[in-house]
């Protein structure tokens, strides 16, 4: 019987329900996204752990992850101290506690301005075209022939580290990308029938850019936002563990490593725990963005 | 061919001209007052007039300028405020390490990287891919600094293989100084062109040309490497030069954690001590290099791709 | 009559799990005569590339081969896998349909042909080398000499699948595999690709297994035609016997939409419907749904290849029945 049925279906019903199978709402993509896979739902929640403790940091850490005392200088973990102390006799896992608050504001602030500000180059450049794209292109060009890394070294190196300037340094990094991949984004879109219908029926720019054009190149910000959140953790960390990003004694993941080399020789628990957090954090945002990324744009995942 | 090289050298010109005016206007112009912020907030008058008298900042801003470009053109960095050394020899003397590092790790990290690549594309979500699928995250994860810093632990200190910091004196002490800081950016370079060669070796044995070489009787070894490999180096070869450029930054750290010489150790204890023409000397050298790696990446890719070699 | 080149018995190609496979060649039977240009005909889908790349076993690793592929007396599916190339490019050539992907764009085309003999015969560069331009020449190649040290971008469609063919008939294969050799060429370049192909043939005295979805190009260039249609063989038959007395339903079909210069006035015959995908017909006929002919017995029973007449076989019940009446 079930051949029967089979029968009756024609090639173009099969298509057809195919189609409506590969329309999933945003709910529906958000959803695959985040909880089809395992690795990716325990990322979901080490992220989130992270969050909850930088949040409620000052209620989590034992001690104040400034005081310093001579008696406690480099000692190994113990029930006081889970973590040890550090040269300056700081309890290590109260630093770790607050350091967090650094690494993941910076992780959240830099990729968010600098998906502002090169969503705004990358648009204009590619929207207005002529003189405006030339030069914007240029210097994309120029700065995306430096490793993000090795651009906030130096642009920390010229400046001197301080909360904005870190942030500074972030989105400089980061803007080229996102000015290079929505002039892209807003070159295809632009040659789209709706968007020349719009030009041709004398819709004013701004609202052409604001409705047509950025809703449809949100989906590789997105992504290149996730994918940077994790990178930036990861700078900021390497900049205050070279002396030029969070400056001591306010507490980093990057400087307690730097710390911690100081002291190599007694106690080596701040670099384990301090790097064993960079590392998780930043894999766990990865893996999340890896995710966000194969489920928005299959053709660019690799 | 001549030309296309003179063409894309002809580029590099005006690139490193704009280079060189992005570290003025962040040097010059951005922090306001230059002197206040390379001194610091707690700089008496006295020190800062020195400054401003030492660096020329009492011209005019396009003076300034002119004089900025004129003494980069020269190789002319001044002198160091601390050590009162030219600082053109302090890089002399810094600029080998680097290099060497730079070189021993991208050269490691390519012998790692591509065979583990080949390995994994040929068998495809099979174990070996796996492995290189994790090894390739926490290769991304992993900050260079932390690596080095377990591995110096854990091959140094505990196991004692390892002198613990120097670049060593001689062609085999210097080796066996290099080995460890050159195996932490090896091995994340390593993650990274394995991913890379996976992927473009993946996509180029699903070619059509392949398949004729599978036609033609070739065995899979020989599809692999004589053909899939060299028509993968296309993409490669912007992989190699990336990694060189992220080779170089990661010895920024890397030379900081081994106590190695090097012009990032250089840059790095010149931001502490607010050395302030060594500081912008570095800055440029890493800019410099920069453009060269990839203005030799441009020139390498003609010599693979011949149809990029037809057209110029 | 003396033992088939190439004897192809009850090929099956599946993919998928094996508990569900999703089969798209079912029992693929025919065979192709020493020297012999045999046409293999069906619209795209119908299983035929598919069946031409197990010959040499290049079908995607995912795929499953079942049955026998006698080629010589000698079963190519029973060869262990590490024996296959020594078949490849020396045994039998093969010519693909995309001439335009198929040549290695950083390698020379002398490089590419000349691999093609290095990997199976031992002789001296020079003579090698000398081969290569012969092999050019052969294929009609203008100025070999200085062509060999070209690259494919430098090269037409039409004249890089003059280089496939000189790569195929490297090392004089005795059976040459065309996948739609044409397709991808314009019509004045379609001729002389044939034109060169049937005269290598003449030359070398090589079978030619043509796959093709343009019964023009058959009726100009073989001797015998197998008709595929959804993976299954209906229809084989040599080509005038063919063309004069079509005895499957399909063929029948296929014959009354090729357009004639005779009569332009007449509107050109459509088989009704499209041909179902793969895995979508588990039992009976695949054409029926499609079939004027249609009886209760296709929908229950695929019908078996009957001999409708000397070297003539088809699969229909319709037809069957009226062999028999």
């Amino acid at each position: 019987m079930t051949d029967l049925r089979m029968e009756e279906t024609s090639p173009e019903d099969l298509a057809q329900r195919e189609v409506l199978a590969a329309e999933p709402g945003r709910f529906d993509t958000v959803r695959r996204a985040l909880f089809e896979r395992p690795s990716t739902c325990i990322a979901l929640a080490v992220v989130i752990l992270f969050v909850i403790v930088a949040i409620f940091a000052p209620l989590i850490a034992p001690y104040d992850p400034l005081r310093q005392s001579i008696l406690q200088i480099n000692k190994l973990p113990s029930w006081e101290h889970w973590l040890g102390t550090d040269q300056f006799g700081r309890d290590v896992l109260s630093r770790m506690i607050h350091g967090s608050r650094n690494s993941l504001i910076f992780g959240l602030l830099s990729p968010v301005f600098a998906a502002c500000i090169g969503t705004i180059l990358g648009v204009s450049a590619g929207y207005f075209g002529g003189w405006i794209d030339r030069v914007i292109s240029r210097v994309v060009d120029m700065l995306m022939a430096f490793p993000e890394l090795l651009l906030a070294i130096l642009v920390a190196a010229a400046l001197g580290g301080s909360f904005w300037n870190i942030v500074v340094v972030l989105t400089a990094a980061f803007t080229p990308g996102f000015a290079r991949v929505s002039r892209a984004s807003t070159l295809a879109i632009k040659q789209e029938p709706y968007v020349e219908a719009a030009i041709a029926a004398g819709v004013r720019t701004p609202v052409i850019i604001f409705r047509h054009i950025v809703p449809n190149i949100m989906a590789p910000i997105v992504v290149l936002m996730a994918l940077w959140s994790a990178s930036s953790i990861r700078i900021e960390a390497t900049l205050s563990f070279l002396g030029i990003g969070t400056q001591p004694p306010n507490p980093s993941w990057g400087n307690i490593i730097r710390d911690g080399l100081n002291a190599m020789f007694t106690t080596q628990w701040p670099i384990v725990a301090g790097g064993l957090a960079i590392t998780i954090v930043v894999l766990s945002i990865s893996i999340i963005g890896d995710s966000i990324r194969d489920v928005l744009d299959p053709e660019t995942s690799q | 061919m001549a030309k296309y090289v003179l063409y894309r050298l002809g580029d590099a010109i005006p690139t490193l001209f704009l280079v060189l005016t992005l570290v003025f206007i962040a040097m010059r112009i951005l922090p306001g007052d230059p002197a206040l912020a390379a001194l610091g907030p707690m700089a008496d008058p006295v020190q800062l007039a020195l400054f401003r008298e030492r660096m020329g900042l009492n011209e005019p801003l396009p003076l300034q300028y002119i004089y900025f470009l004129w003494d980069a053109i020269r190789l002319d960095f001044g002198r160091s405020f601390i050590s009162d050394v030219p600082v053109a020899d302090l890089i002399a003397r810094n600029l080998p390490h680097t290099i060497y590092l730079t070189i021993v790790s991208v050269l490691m990290g390519l012998c790692l990287g591509i065979p583990f690549g080949v390995f994994a594309a040929t068998r495809r979500n099979r174990p070996p891919d796996n492995a290189l699928r994790i090894y390739s995250l926490i290769g991304y994860s992993i900050p260079d600094f932390y690596l080095a810093a377990i591995l110096l632990i854990v091959f140094s200190l505990q196991l004692g293989w390892f002198p613990i910091n120097g670049a060593g004196t001689g062609f085999w002490d210097g080796l066996h100084h290099i080995l460890l800081p050159a195996m932490t950016l090896a091995m994340l370079k390593s993650a990274f062109m394995g991913r890379l060669t996976r992927t473009s070796v993946l996509e180029v044995l699903g070619r059509d040309y392949v398949r004729t070489a599978r036609a033609k009787g070739a065995r899979e070894g020989r599809v692999i490497y004589r053909h899939g490999l060299r028509n993968a180096m296309l993409p490669l070869s912007t992989g190699i030069g990336i990694s060189i450029l992220a080779t170089l930054s990661g010895s920024v750290a890397v030379e900081l954690v081994f106590n190695r010489p090097g012009i990032g150790r250089l840059l790095i204890d010149a931001i502490s001590e607010r050395d302030y023409p060594v500081i912008q000397a570095g800055v440029m050298m890493f800019a410099f290099f920069v453009i060269l790696v990839n203005l030799v990446m441009d020139v390498v890719y003609v010599f693979v791709d011949p149809r990029i070699r037809m057209k110029s | 009559m003396t033992e088939p080149l190439l004897d192809i018995r009850n090929l099956c190609v599946d993919f998928g799990p094996a508990s569900k496979p999703l089969r798209v060649a079912h029992n693929i039977s025919f065979t192709v005569g020493a020297g012999e240009t045999v046409g293999l005909v069906g619209e795209s889908g119908s299983g035929k590339s598919m069946t031409a790349l197990s010959v040499l076993r290049l079908v995607p690793e995912a795929a499953r081969l079942s049955g026998e592929i006698l080629y010589g007396g000698r079963d190519l599916l029973a060869l262990p896998k590490r024996d296959m190339p020594e078949v490849r490019g020396k045994e039998i050539g093969m010519v693909f349909q995309e001439p335009m992907s198929s040549l290695n764009p950083v390698m020379t085309i002398g490089a590419q042909i000349e691999e093609a003999i290095l990997l199976h015969e031992r002789m001296p560069a020079a003579e090698r080398r000398k081969r290569v331009i012969d092999l050019l020449r052969l294929v009609g190649m203008p100025d070999p000499e200085a062509r060999v040290n070209a690259y494919p971008g430098q090269f037409s469609g039409g004249m890089r699948q003059r280089v496939m063919a000189a790569i195929a008939m490297a090392c004089n294969p005795r059976l040459l595999i065309a996948d739609e050799p044409t397709t991808a060429l314009d019509v004045t370049i379609q001729a002389q690709v044939l034109a060169m192909m049937l005269d290598i043939r003449d030359r070398l005295n090589s079978a030619i297994l043509l796959i093709t979805h343009d019964l023009g190009v058959v009726a100009e260039v073989c001797e015998r035609i197998v008709v595929m249609y959804a993976g299954h063989v209906v229809e084989d038959a040599d080509v005038h016997t063919l063309f004069s007395r079509p005895r499957h339903p399909y063929t029948q079909g296929l014959l009354q939409s090729v357009p004639t210069l005779t009569d332009t006035r007449k509107r050109l015959y459509q088989i009704p419907g499209s041909v179902p995908p793969a895995g979508t017909i588990t039992q009976g006929c695949p054409f029926r749904a499609r079939c004027p002919k249609r009886l209760d017995r296709c929908a229950v029973e695929m019908p078996p290849m009957v001999t409708q007449g000397p070297s003539h076989r088809a699969a229909c019940w319709a037809t069957a029945m009226e062999a028999v009446a």
